[in-house]
């Protein structure tokens, strides 16, 4: 009760403490949802008396979805959502605004999941967009998105193509590291279609993690969080890399619901969940990168993200909120010029 | 009036369940989506303007309907043995064979698929059967494209086409075909000349039933597709729940309901035909 306590007091002095209930709105896979619960809300709720009620979607568009379906009467107090779909809830006036000001935690917090919020919420978890593959299959551990195309790997790979947010990042990435600015696609094409030449699938089904194990294909694309924790429980046969190309991250972000009717235990767990205490206790439970920036990482879990040193300077800085305006024609140039590719 | 009385629950539900939502989403797509992605409140045809001038619009129609219409016909040509066979069994074996025909719709359809990808994947029963006989080297490609969509479409549209067959065969006058064995034709003749042109509009029926069924198809195209199967169904999903451009999925789902509406209109208007009354 002390730890919230005093946080919330140094964050938010006219926050009310302790009791009542909140819905938190967030991913409803079990890899978040569960690790999320034990690590941040059942602590929260042990230390403040608030009890929290996990409210699980399927994905961000469809936690917007409730969001604007509610909006005259909201029944979800914090919404946890990818944010590309965050900044339209911020543009639509469906989240709160958020100064350093009303919470001073956010000087702790990275700029980068800072600009992520822009005048919302922050980020409050890093991921980050790697490469994974069947160890069983490719003996000589790859280092780069390019050797997907080496030409013994044909038929044998699988990306996550656009709309999807990492068919978004891995053009950005390959731009950049091909001499353009991230968001210049003609830099990133020659190689998206050298990859997609050896693609069998730009929608891995069911999901990323599993045709890689099932040796469905032997490449995927992924977020480093599933990844890593696909790795250690496949016990090695599924390979992490990320690649020297370079990565981006994903980003999730925290924000009150406009209108929340437990506005004050709603901004509590906004400023728990951003704090020290629960960023450490998430990453290192499940490999997202903190945002946090004093939050103390133990170093075996902090090497298993992008946050680590060594991967500092490999970190593509998208701008999120110019890419969802190029999403559209970038979709259409993959699905005429990359997918097309394929054999 | 008591006729009317006794639909109401019924015409309630479908107002609530499906006219509301529908004016709701039509609604949506008069709407504006800003260069942010974010939801403007308006009223404009902007959304179905850029969705009629894109290539891409027309190009996913095309393969749309094409795939409908091709998947739809297989099906058709798959079930009509299964209606003849039950059409032909004993009373005893009928009600079985029926059942056998339309089982896949007692499993849910994302199952069936799941099971699909199993034997056509890489390391599928197929393959590894083939594999192992040596006939092929390496893989034969039967899922993430066309031809996994192809086939597992055909297997979810061919129990609605025998269910609409053993319907229309079960009409047939099975003295016809007497008759016409009485006058010397063997059954390949009599099945041609006799059996095929009755049943000529169930199986227009069954096909049109799947045609609409296929063209609506979802989970088969994005599971079976490989994230390069583009039909109109996948394109709304992707509009509404990866690009969050409510106002053009919306405009777009629209486009399709009256693209089906105009065919169901269409099988009315050919039933009335005069040569199709006789």
């Amino acid at each position: 009760m002390l730890g919230v306590a005093g946080l919330t007091a140094a964050a938010m002095p006219a926050m009310a403490q302790g009791n009542g209930q909140i819905t938190v709105m967030a991913y409803g896979d079990s890899i978040f949802r569960d690790n999320y619960v034990s690590a941040v809300i059942e602590p929260f709720q042990k230390a403040s008396g608030t009890q929290v009620q996990y409210f699980a979607n399927p994905g961000s568009a469809q936690m917007l979805g409730t969001l604007r379906s509610q909006k005259g009467d909201p029944q979800v107090d914090v919404v946890i959502m990818d944010t590309t779909t965050a900044a339209l809830a911020c543009a639509e006036g469906l989240v709160e605004k958020v100064t350093a000001q009303q919470l001073p935690l956010l000087n702790d917090i990275a700029q980068q999941a800072r600009d992520a919020g822009g005048e919302c919420g922050p980020g409050v978890t890093f991921d980050n967009l790697v490469m994974i593959y069947n160890t069983d299959n490719v003996k000589t551990a790859p280092t780069a998105f390019a050797d997907m195309a080496a030409p013994q790997w044909r038929g044998r790979v699988g990306l996550g193509g656009p709309p999807n947010i990492q068919g978004l990042a891995l053009t950005a990435i390959l731009a950049h590291a091909n001499g353009g600015r991230w968001n210049d696609i003609s830099k990133a094409l020659p190689a998206l279609k050298a990859i997609a030449a050896n693609t069998q699938t730009f929608d891995p089904k069911p999901d990323a993690v599993t045709v890689v194990v099932s040796g469905q294909v032997d490449f995927t694309t992924n977020w480093n969080a599933r990844a890593q924790l696909a790795s250690i429980q496949s016990k090695g046969r599924v390979g992490v890399v990320l690649p020297k190309e370079g990565t981006a991250f994903q980003i999730n972000t925290i924000n009150v619901v406009a209108g929340s009717k437990n506005a004050a235990q709603a901004r509590a767990f906004m400023a728990y969940a951003l704090g020290t205490e629960a960023q450490k206790a998430f990453t290192e439970r499940v490999f997202y990168g903190p945002t946090n920036t004093k939050a103390q990482i133990a170093p075996e879990a902090l090497n298993r993200t992008a946050m680590a040193p060594q991967y500092r300077d490999s970190i593509v800085n998208i701008d999120w909120a110019e890419m969802q305006k190029l999403r559209d024609s970038w979709n259409q140039r993959w699905r005429r010029e990359v997918v097309t590719a394929a054999p | 009036m008591i006729g009317w009385l006794l639909a109401l629950p019924a015409l309630c539900i479908l107002g609530i369940a499906f006219l509301w939502p529908l004016a709701a989403l039509f609604r949506i797509s008069l709407n504006r989506t800003l260069d942010s992605g974010a939801m403007e409140v308006a009223v404009t045809g902007e959304s179905y303007a850029k969705l009629l001038g894109d290539d891409f619009t027309w190009q996913l129609v095309w393969d749309t309907v094409t795939l409908a219409a091709s998947a739809s016909a297989m099906a058709v040509l798959l079930a009509l043995p299964v209606a003849l066979l039950v059409r032909a069994a004993s009373p005893r074996w009928r009600g079985v064979l029926a059942l056998m025909g339309i089982a896949p719709l007692l499993i849910s359809g994302t199952a069936r698929l799941v099971g699909w990808m199993a034997i056509l994947g890489d390391q599928g029963l197929i393959n590894v059967v083939l594999q192992g006989m040596g006939v092929i080297g390496e893989p034969l490609r039967m899922i993430n494209n066309w031809t996994g969509v192809r086939i597992g479409l055909v297997e979810s549209l061919m129990p609605y086409a025998v269910l609409v067959l053993l319907a229309g065969l079960g009409r047939l006058d099975g003295r016809l075909e007497e008759a016409a064995a009485t006058l010397g034709a063997n059954r390949v003749r009599t099945f041609f000349r006799v059996t095929l042109p009755l049943a000529a509009p169930a199986l227009l029926a069954a096909w049109l039933l799947d045609v609409v069924l296929g063209i609506s198809a979802f989970i088969t195209p994005k599971l079976m597709g490989g994230g390069r199967v583009f039909v109109l169904a996948t394109e709304i999903y992707d509009l509404a729940l990866e690009s969050v451009n409510w106002p053009a999925a919306a405009a777009l789902a629209m486009l399709l309901l009256a693209g089906l509406l105009a065919l169901l209109l269409l099988r009315g208007v050919f039933s009335w035909l005069p040569g199709r009354r006789a």
